[in-house]
């Protein structure tokens, strides 16, 4: 019954990066180049962590960024977003937040909210006599679309306000959403992308999880775009690239551990998402440049994910792999994924618009592709 | 503008999976006859706290409705929307088949996600520390797997999204699966919402003031906040030509929503900003203020809450309000549950004719102004041709959906 319409674009006028890289595209570059090393600071609240590395913002004071005033009770996952969110409405320019408050808003990937945050309280809940007496300003900013909330408030965005939880798949999740609110008209503009944060209980959860390979790094960061289906005739001169097609589904009910994957098995969910993101953006196979790949440093997903783009596309294009360099970022990655592509095209001019193709994919079986279109 | 002709979508199946009750049409009848669902908390030890109520789904038994999930294998929240999503699907007659082979998923809302696993997974923290953590939990503690767990027991391929925007999340939930299926992204999808009564939400609404000492009281001059409660909802929505073509029972034609935020205040509803969604709801419904026949409201029972909604409506309705009730009376706050458990009480609204009531009231408190039909005590029988949903969130996140007789 579903149409595979081709999908109108939305432009992606600016971006907020940051990373264990630092602040912005720029840094990140320069690190998938080879030009910079990744940093090896210990993480937040170091002492308690696995055997692993860690890739955390270096030295993130959200103070630094935002002041005092009003951060209190701001965690460490709120604060990234926060100033991702500052950076990429500063980058662009000065219609970034858009004309109407009402139609501006947030699509935000983080799926499980502050981890640390939540543990924080959950120990107190579990230890003090009198757990009612909990501190109520970390309550009430423990609950996972806080960061959304706050950046609404920071910015008086009042138009729809979604945070979006899809494993590794998130941020991709938070694209499609974004597109589909303005396809209908919710939206004009809205602030896109994912953050997660670094702690020693999420580096814990990915070292019991198994799933990472051993020297895998867990990372953490936010990147937010700023996006819109009607940009001003500046932002047209200045705009990074265009959102084309995005397509997630779920493929996880036939079980990862089956060898007959099958049409249900997760190779094929990804490499039939690309098909269709293909289809509904007019983009053939061999017009795609470069993958910017999601499942790096995963036992199983790493060769699977290949194998898809080659089963989808006929071919492995070049590769962008920022997890290389960011460590694992969960349901940022695919926002991280976008940043590593425009990072990658940055100061890099081409005759024509390059086409990148995003991937993600999850052990939980979810999968999903974005087809990005480079503006220079 | 749409980029697509958009298509009509109607609700024709529910699934419910709450404190008074498993199955919709056990629900309705629990809240037709006004039946209060709280009871002494049996999940986790109560004792430190003053009030140790909670609405509870005791006798929820997973593999009692689930076909393909492993109930040891997922959290409670999945479990509870895998199940609500499993009956609904039941609810509706169509062939399970003709969902999983075609382009459908499911958006599940959430407040506190796989809370129960949490808690589990801080008591190996305190006993055996970071490196003692079960991985078996750790891998149910995301909150997609909320979504993931109605995907995998439908066997569906398309969305798994699970939305954690709080109180509202599954208005929220309802409202993007409607944008799915009308621009025929999607050609069928389960919407509705999870969450679980656990250790933390119970403290932080007692550390915040908002916990009443026994019963919630929406609207009640003497009114002291919430209690806890737990849940699952899901509602199944299909495009209007294809439920005809199979002669499906239609419970409700979704007319339209918005969604708004108050970007004011993380905790402090906000009466403007509730009023505005209001009005976008209704422009985006095509309906008026005089058409609605009946408001199912966010009415948490704080002493905030329930006047500012009143304020609001008074702002889009003036001195005409429609009756507004509050099924969190008997259900407690379902959280992330809340908005989809409002969204099926409203479909059976519309199906048998009759208000939900507000239950445990005493006295109306008078400083919410006149004329203010909370529909007290039982349900009332009525004609009902067009109804309002009300989810409101920590955040500032608002949503009302708008849900019509379909004629």
């Amino acid at each position: 019954m579903t149409t595979a319409a081709p999908v109108r674009p939305l432009t992606v006028v600016s971006a907020g990066v940051v990373s264990s890289a630092g602040y912005g595209l720029a840094p990140l570059a320069a690190l998938l180049d080879g030009e910079a090393a990744a940093g090896t600071d210990a993480g937040p609240g170091a002492g308690d962590y696995p055997p692993r590395p860690v890739r955390p913002v270096p030295g993130f004071k959200l103070a630094d960024h935002l002041g005092r005033k009003g951060i209190k009770y701001l965690d460490r996952l709120t604060g990234l977003s926060l100033v991702a969110c500052k950076q990429a409405l500063e980058s662009a320019g000065p219609d970034g937040a858009g004309a109407e408050p009402a139609r501006t808003g947030v699509v935000l990937a983080t799926n499980t909210g502050s981890i640390a945050g939540y543990t924080d309280l959950l120990y107190d809940t579990l230890t003090l006599d009198k757990p009612q007496l909990i501190n109520p300003g970390k309550f009430s900013n423990s609950v996972m679309n806080v960061s959304a909330g706050q950046m609404a408030i920071r910015h008086g965005f009042k138009g729809l306000n979604a945070t979006v939880a899809g494993g590794r798949s998130a941020s991709l999740y938070a694209f499609r959403h974004a597109r589909m609110a303005m396809s209908v008209g919710h939206a004009d503009r809205l602030l896109v992308g994912g953050s997660e944060e670094l702690s020693a209980p999420t580096a814990w959860a990915w070292h019991h999880a198994g799933t990472l390979s051993e020297r895998a790094p867990v990372g953490e960061g936010s990147a937010v775009f700023v996006v819109t289906s009607d940009p001003t005739a500046e932002e047209q001169e200045t705009a990074l690239a265009d959102l084309l097609a995005c397509e997630v589904g779920y493929n996880g009910w036939a079980g990862l551990n089956q060898r007959q994957e099958g049409r249900r098995g997760l190779t094929h969910g990804l490499a039939a998402a690309i098909t269709r993101v293909l289809e509904r953006s007019a983009v053939r196979a061999e017009d795609v440049d470069v993958v910017s790949l999601g499942a790096t440093h995963h036992l199983g997903l790493e060769r699977l994910e290949e194998r898809a783009v080659r089963l989808a596309l006929g071919h492995l294009p070049q590769q962008v792999r920022v997890g290389e360099v960011l460590g694992e970022t969960y349901s940022a990655s695919g926002a991280m994924q976008l940043a590593g592509l425009l990072a990658h095209w940055r100061g890099k001019p081409s005759e024509r618009p390059r086409v990148g193709l995003v991937t993600s994919v999850g052990h939980d079986g979810n999968a999903g592709a974005l087809i990005v279109r480079s503006r220079v | 503008m749409p980029d697509t002709p958009l298509r009509r979508v109607v609700i024709t199946g529910l699934g419910a999976v709450s404190p008074v009750g498993i199955g919709a049409e056990v629900f309705a009848g629990a809240v037709r006859a006004g039946r209060v669902g709280i009871e002494p908390i049996r999940s986790f030890d109560a004792s430190p706290f003053p009030s140790r109520n909670a609405a509870e789904v005791n006798d929820f038994e997973p593999a009692e409705i689930l076909r393909r999930l492993d109930p040891d294998r997922w959290g409670r929240s999945g479990l509870l929307a895998a199940a609500a999503a499993r009956l609904a699907v039941e609810d509706s007659g169509i062939e399970p088949e003709v969902l999983s082979s075609s382009r459908s998923g499911s958006i599940m809302g959430t407040t506190s996600g796989e809370s129960a696993v949490g808690q589990s997974l801080g008591g190996q923290w305190l006993t055996q520390g970071l490196k003692g953590l079960e991985p078996r939990l750790v891998g149910q503690m995301p909150a997609s797997q909320i979504a993931n767990a109605v995907n995998a027991e439908l066997g569906l391929s398309g969305d798994a999204q699970t939305i954690p925007t709080a109180c509202s999340a599954s208005n929220y939930a309802l409202g993007y699966a409607f944008d799915m299926v009308r621009s025929g992204e999607a050609d069928f999808m389960l919407a509705g919402g999870a969450d679980v009564v656990n250790r933390l939400t119970h403290s932080g609404f007692y550390a915040l003031g908002a916990m009443a000492a026994d019963l919630p009281r929406p609207f009640d001059a003497n009114r002291g906040g919430i209690v806890t409660g737990e849940g699952g909802a899901a509602l199944l929505l299909e495009p209007l030509d294809h439920a005809l073509a199979r002669g499906a029972r239609i419970y409700a034609e979704v007319l339209g929503y918005a969604a708004n935020c108050d970007a004011e205040h993380m905790v402090h509803p906000d009466a403007t900003s509730i009023a505005a969604c209001i009005r976008a709801a209704h422009r985006n419904a095509g309906v008026t203020p005089e058409q609605i026949d009946y408001i199912c409201a966010h009415g948490t029972g704080t002493p905030t809450n329930d006047s500012t909604e009143v304020n609001a409506v008074r702002q889009v309705f003036g001195d005409r309000l429609p009756p507004i009730s509050s099924i969190k009376s008997m259900l407690g706050h379902t959280m992330g549950a809340a908005s989809g458990f409002g969204a099926i009480a409203s479909c059976k609204a519309l199906e048998q004719g009759f208000l939900p009531p507000t239950a445990n009231l005493v006295e109306i408190d008078p400083e919410l102004g006149p004329g203010v039909d909370v529909v007290p005590g039982r349900g009332r029988d009525a004609r009902v041709e067009i109804v309002q949903n009300h989810g409101f969130a920590f955040g500032g996140n608002n949503v009302i959906t708008i849900l019509g007789r379909y004629s």
